[in-house]
């Protein structure tokens, strides 16, 4: 319990998906005006890296690895599919965007139309498929993944939630014209980086 | 109609010479109002942001910070003397301690005032906006959290960072999302990490040109009974039993024993350690914060709550080191009524955690934001081993934060008053 709930913070504040890698730079950007399509968003983005993540680890581990097909004949002991990685990653987050999608249309149709061409384009928002790729790579059990999951998407979510509520504010400021709208953007999100850089360097394990 | 003064006579010869340039003139009528109340009407458009006085808080802040600025100077030359092993009393050659105080301070200040100011006369004159008074806290709170030997380029491309990213991108004075001698800081933090950290940073040892015109005496000075050394330099060594490190550093290595070792209670309290200009005497601080509450100025909700959430968090800390059977020299173990007077907590309470533009706007707001800030800053300060202080981070990633809190504060009560009234 006290390991997923470090492996939640460090990935929602330590290595922050948005401030400390700058991954999901198109949609963190795109979809930041009003804090409400950026709330939306955010949890879009939670719900998908916290179910994504750890079905990938299961594809990876029971189809994907060397010999992981084993379980179903004993004769494939010795196929590697690690080269399908990425397009079943991919095929698995779409499919889970398309979910959410549906569900977002259904219930939430103001939401829908305001995320607009940015809510599909979640399946290609790179801290998604960053996720598992780096849930891979530190090698994490399936319980692990689990909270890892959640607490990447909790750190896009409170990132894009507050850079929405800056821009929400500084719709009252005199920005110099050339630097409103994406400039003043890109100058604050680069700020954020700086403020997140409190956490950088805290080992927790 | 009154005799006009001698001074206002002066203004008025020269000033149609200033005239002829938009930007001299800018800076003409900044200066100019400082002396005397504007009694002109605008020819063009109007270009009024809101009514209040900004002068007015510039100045208050200013002034609610003198005295620890002044005390800071001292301290800048004490802890020079005293590390070489020269006026030990804290008031053996008060004269000589305060002159190398100034010496250190003084450039640092221009410069910081040259650049910020000369950016902001750029950015007024290219709008054709009056110049905003926003430059007087930030260019006296910049000086007040630098090393006092800092290379002043370093703080002249701080400055200019600070001013240019942090605020004219934003629009300027009451725009900007960070406080900006905060960016600054920040800055130097992240850009040229050896000048701000480390052991040595914190006592000045500059003896240049100018500490020899003025006559300083210097620890190679034969009639203090100290010789050159003998490749012909100057002694450069501290004094056995001298360290330069602050409390904060001696705590991080070896808990509070560590830090009772080289510094008393009192010098901790009275700021007669080495660390930032401004951070020294906490309680010419206190006072200073007691003045910005009276005048309605600093929010007494931030420093409260910030106060209270740094005390929660140093006592959870106490806990959890207990709990894990640490040892008295565990940086967690530190007591937490002594986290309090180490390093900056007073200093970052009272004159950067207040600052009304970058803090929560709501007043219930303010209380959550003082209070992450508490305790962010102490998580920073104790368990991060990257960083010596935590308050800098602490308050920029609150800056960042305070719009999201009060957006949150703000459409609560719009529920609220929905459900009372429709």
């Amino acid at each position: 319990m006290l390991e997923a709930l470090n492996i939640f913070i460090q990935s929602a504040f330590i290595e922050n998906m948005v401030l400390a890698y700058f991954l999901g730079m198109c949609s963190f950007l795109a979809v930041s005006k009003t804090v409400k399509t950026a709330f939306g968003l955010g949890l879009a983005v939670i719900f998908v890296l916290a179910m994504t993540t750890p079905i990938n680890w299961a594809i990876k581990n029971f189809f994907l690895n060397e010999g992981a097909l084993a379980w179903i004949n004993p004769a494939w002991a010795d196929v590697d599919l690690n080269f399908l990685g990425l397009i079943i990653y991919i095929a698995v987050i779409a499919s889970f965007v398309q979910l959410v999608e549906m569900i977002v249309e259904r219930f939430f149709p103001a939401l829908y139309t305001s995320l607009g061409i940015f809510l599909p384009l979640i399946t290609v928002n790179c801290s998604i498929l960053g996720g598992t790729l780096f849930m891979i790579t530190k090698e994490y059990n399936f319980w692990q993944s689990i909270p890892y999951g959640l607490g990447s998407g909790f750190g896009f979510f409170l990132a894009i939630v507050a850079l929405a509520a800056i821009r929400e504010k500084l719709r009252y400021s005199a920005v110099p014209a050339p630097l409103r709208g994406l400039g003043i953007a890109f100058i604050i999100t680069g700020l954020m980086g700086i403020a997140f850089m409190s956490f950088m360097g805290i080992k927790i394990s | 109609m009154r005799k006009a003064s001698f001074l206002r006579k002066q203004i008025d010869k020269v000033k149609p010479y200033f005239n002829s340039n938009p930007i001299l003139h800018t800076v003409f009528d900044g200066l100019e109002t400082f002396l005397f109340q504007p009694n002109e009407t605008t020819t063009s458009k109007t270009h009024i942001k809101d009514g209040m006085d900004l002068k007015r808080t510039m100045v208050h802040v200013v002034i609610a910070m003198a005295l620890c600025a002044a005390h800071g100077t001292m301290n800048i030359g004490h802890q020079h003397y005293a590390s070489m092993g020269m006026f030990p009393g804290l008031f053996d050659g008060l004269l000589y301690k305060l002159t190398y105080g100034i010496i250190q301070f003084l450039p640092i200040f221009t410069v910081v005032h040259l650049v910020g100011l000369g950016i902001e006369f750029l950015f007024a004159a290219s709008k054709g906006h009056a110049i905003e008074e926003g430059f007087l806290v930030s260019g006296f709170l910049i000086p007040l959290i630098m090393p006092p030997d800092i290379p002043l380029w370093m703080v002249a491309v701080a400055t200019a960072f600070a001013v240019i990213i942090a605020k004219e991108a934003f629009g300027g004075t009451g725009m900007n999302i960070l406080n900006v001698a905060l960016t600054a800081r920040v800055f130097v933090f992240f850009a040229y990490p050896t000048a701000i950290s480390g052991d040595e940073v914190w006592i000045a040892q500059d003896y240049n040109i100018i500490h020899q015109i003025i006559g300083l005496p210097q620890v190679a000075f034969e009639h203090f009974g100290i010789n050159k050394m003998p490749d012909g330099g100057w002694a450069t060594m501290m004094v056995d039993g001298y360290t330069g490190a602050t409390p904060l550093a001696l705590a991080a290595k070896g808990g509070w024993p560590a830090v009772t070792e080289y510094y008393s209670l009192n010098d901790m309290i009275m700021g007669f350690i080495p660390g930032s200009v401004g951070e020294m005497n906490k309680l010419l601080i206190i006072a200073g914060a007691a003045f910005l509450v009276f005048t309605g100025i600093g929010s007494w909700r931030i420093m409260l709550s910030m106060l209270v959430g740094a005390i929660v968090m140093g006592i959870l800390l106490n806990v959890i080191g207990g709990a894990m059977g640490l040892d008295q020299t565990a940086f967690v173990n530190v007591p937490w009524y002594y986290q309090l007077i180490m390093g900056s907590f007073f200093f970052a309470m009272a004159y950067m955690a207040t600052d009304p533009v970058t803090a929560a706007q709501t007043e219930s707001g303010k209380y959550i934001y003082g209070f992450l800030i508490g305790v962010v800053g102490m998580i920073v300060r104790v368990l991060n081993p990257a960083y010596p202080e935590g308050w800098m981070l602490a308050i920029l990633l609150l800056n960042v934060f305070a719009p999201l809190i009060d957006h949150v504060i703000v459409n609560r009560n719009i529920k609220r008053r929905l459900a009372r009234v429709g």
